[in-house]
């Protein structure tokens, strides 16, 4: 009976080994293709985040992963920060645009969300996101419903407030993440 | 403390919120074949909890030390046998194909304790039983774990994690399969239009359930936020999250 | 044990696409059905990965079935159909990673689709290369049938576009600006959604088959 078992189980083998290699020629095919498209979805928003960029690069500083915004001739003009919290339904993954001084945010772009479709995901319209434009970066921003009468304060979505909250508590945390990396790196803006 | 609240939070996220059969759209096969008996249903769920289970145990360990992204076993074979000590090893393609024979395993195992201690019950479940490798549920609960390991991960969890993760996924389809059962024994008696009886009206149903489970969105993050504030602090008063919901 | 008889390649083919449609008579595959099917391209893309699956799988295992010994079959099924599987997700993630992230984990879950299983069980085993493929073509039509009518359902009125991503059709104009007249169904996008529109999807697919049946009976005779 043992012998049978061994027998019968030559073809699993064979299809196993087969398959193996095939699977192996695949990765080794493909995977570049893959990390590339993944690299590709932040740097493709570079340019519209930060005015002056026509690309970018990743650097890590510290435990922080940036991407430095570089003009034609590869000069610095900002960075790019990658940035994820918590939303209403799940987790938001956000890229804030801020100038090289870090002073500034330029821009917004929402990379992954799971809010209410019709409400909580108007954070990814273009109109709300144009409100970050400009904002300093001394203070943390705020949510308001009525217009904004300060320049800290940011018009939440109508009937997204928690959405509104979160993506503001994300790009803040994530300035000053950056702002204190840089302090931390000898030699670097702040 | 942390770590409690984070698993509590995530017990009734997987369960309730995000419920496997009400929100992720998997394990619907069984959810529309099996639903017609309490008992059975009952049954079915339990033993798709304990699948999940035990599978979800044997992938965390296989992918953490075997097939993630620079996964300790891997790469110090892969660098012993390249004497290169910077290689790295990525066996996360063989991924899906170790994942679906682990479950069959489990399957497997799981079947052989029931027809030993539950005869009844295994004559009940008849052609069902092997059915449950073909489970969305528990291969889906593989992927998202498969997510959360390795250098890749942006979340990385532990093997608590992981198991919390899976047995409440599993006890998540098993509150929808009973629902469901107890809802099918009441329409017995009901008068459905011929062309829907069956899966038609089980559908629809789903569909209203689901709708109902959708109120319960946004309860994780302030649980969360909840717990962590009694935790940090005992004698704060609890916020009422409620109250900053317009939607 | 196999024997090469059974339906030919021609009926094996037209079977799959209504007579045994995988969503509405055989109820398989409801999963990706329910989970990719608010947009067009969704569906497209999905019904595009299980055709991809279907036909190697079936292809291989109808090479191979004179090998299979029948207790390790649905071992070899499985082993098969993962690993093709695996190439189909590897690919959609390199050549249309937009898609690949919107189907997400439901490219994987198509090892456990029962229609590919099924499919190989019922047809590839047993019966040569011809009627397998044309088995894998028609349960695929049928497959992306069944997806397309749901998706057509829910992208239009949760939407107002069909294959809006890739072509831009707009069935419904846009009036978010009077919301008055016609506002999204947000629902359509969501998970209730997705079962009641199958639910009646399949309400109708039953009640026009039914008629059909009382007719023939009504006259007594040949389709």
């Amino acid at each position: 009976m043992k012998n049978s078992y061994i027998g019968q189980a030559w073809l699993v083998i064979v299809l196993s080994l087969a398959f193996g290699a095939a699977l192996a020629a695949v990765q080794a095919t493909l995977d570049p293709r893959i990390a590339q498209n993944k690299l590709r979805d932040a740097l493709d928003q570079v340019p519209r985040l930060v005015p002056g960029a026509t690309g970018g690069r990743a650097e890590t500083i510290g435990e922080l992963t940036v991407y430095r915004a570089t003009d034609e001739q590869d000069r610095p003009v900002g960075w790019v920060i990658p940035a994820r919290g918590q939303g209403f339904a799940d987790v938001i993954e956000l890229l804030v645009g801020v100038d090289e001084s870090v002073q500034q945010v330029t821009g917004l772009y929402i990379l992954k969300q799971l809010e209410t479709p019709g409400l909580g995901d108007n954070i990814t319209a273009e109109k709300w996101r144009n409100q970050f434009r400009g904002r300093k970066t001394g203070e943390d921003l705020l949510v308001t419903k009525a217009a904004p009468t300060r320049d800290r304060e940011i018009q939440g979505v109508t009937g997204a407030t928690i959405s509104s909250v979160s993506v503001v508590g994300i790009v803040n945390s994530a300035v000053t993440k950056l702002r204190a990396a840089l302090a931390d790196r000898a030699g670097g803006p702040s | 403390m942390n770590y409690v609240v984070s698993l509590v939070t995530m017990a009734v996220t997987t369960a309730l919120i995000n419920n496997m059969v009400f929100h992720f759209f998997v394990g619907n096969c069984p959810f529309i074949g099996v639903s017609r008996r309490l008992d059975t249903a009952f049954g079915m769920g339990a033993a798709v909890t304990f699948v999940t289970t035990i599978a979800a145990l044997l992938s965390w360990l296989l992918t953490y030390f075997v097939m993630a992204p620079g996964a300790p076993l891997a790469t110090g074979l892969w660098r012993l046998l390249t004497r290169d000590p910077a290689a790295a090893a990525d066996l996360s393609i063989l991924s899906y194909i170790v994942y679906i024979f682990v479950i069959a395993w489990a399957v497997q195992l799981v079947e052989m304790y029931i027809r030993k201690f539950f005869p009844p019950l295994y004559k009940a479940f008849g052609v069902y039983l092997p059915l449950i490798t073909t489970n969305c549920v528990i291969l889906f609960v593989c992927l998202e774990i498969m997510k959360h390991i390795g250098t890749g991960a942006t979340d990385p969890w532990d093997l608590g994690k992981a198991l919390t993760y899976a047995f409440f996924a599993g006890f998540g389809f098993l509150i929808a399969i009973v629902i469901m059962a107890g809802i099918r024994e009441e329409l017995d008696h009901c008068d459905v239009p011929k062309p829907l009886q069956g899966p038609g009206i089980t559908l629809i149903i789903a569909g209203i359930l689901s709708l109902a489970f959708m109120g319960l969105t946004g309860v994780d993050g302030n649980l969360a936020k909840l717990l962590s504030a009694k935790s940090s602090h005992p004698a704060a008063p609890a916020s009422a999250p409620a109250a900053e919901r317009s939607k | 044990m196999s024997r090469d008889t059974g339906p030919t390649s021609l009926e094996r083919f037209i079977n799959g696409i209504l007579p045994e449609n995988p969503t509405y008579r055989q109820i398989l595959g409801i999963c990706p059905s329910l989970a990719v099917s608010n947009t067009m391209e969704g569906a497209v893309t999905m019904a595009g990965a299980v055709a991809f699956v279907l036909l190697g799988s079936n292809l291989l295992i109808s090479l191979i079935r004179h090998l299979l010994k029948p207790h390790l079959r649905i071992l070899v099924f499985t082993l098969t159909i993962a690993a093709f599987v695996t190439i189909a997700d590897r690919f959609l993630a390199a050549y249309m990673y937009d898609m690949s992230k919107q189907l997400g984990p439901y490219v994987p879950l198509i090892i456990v689709n029962c229609i590919i299983i099924a499919r190989c069980e019922i047809c590839a085993a047993k019966q040569g290369v011809g009627p397998a493929l044309a088995d894998a073509v028609g349960q695929s039509l049928g497959f992306a049938l069944g997806l397309a009518s749901i998706a057509t359902v829910r992208e239009i009125l949760g939407f107002g576009t069909w294959f809006g991503k890739w072509l831009g059709w707009r069935v419904i104009p846009d009036l978010s600006a009077q919301p008055q007249v016609w506002s999204n169904w947000v629902i359509m996008i969501l998970p209730p959604g997705a079962f009641i529109t199958l639910g009646l999807l399949m309400g109708v697919m039953n009640g026009i088959e039914h008629a059909r049946a009382a007719r023939l009976k009504r006259t007594g005779g040949k389709q």
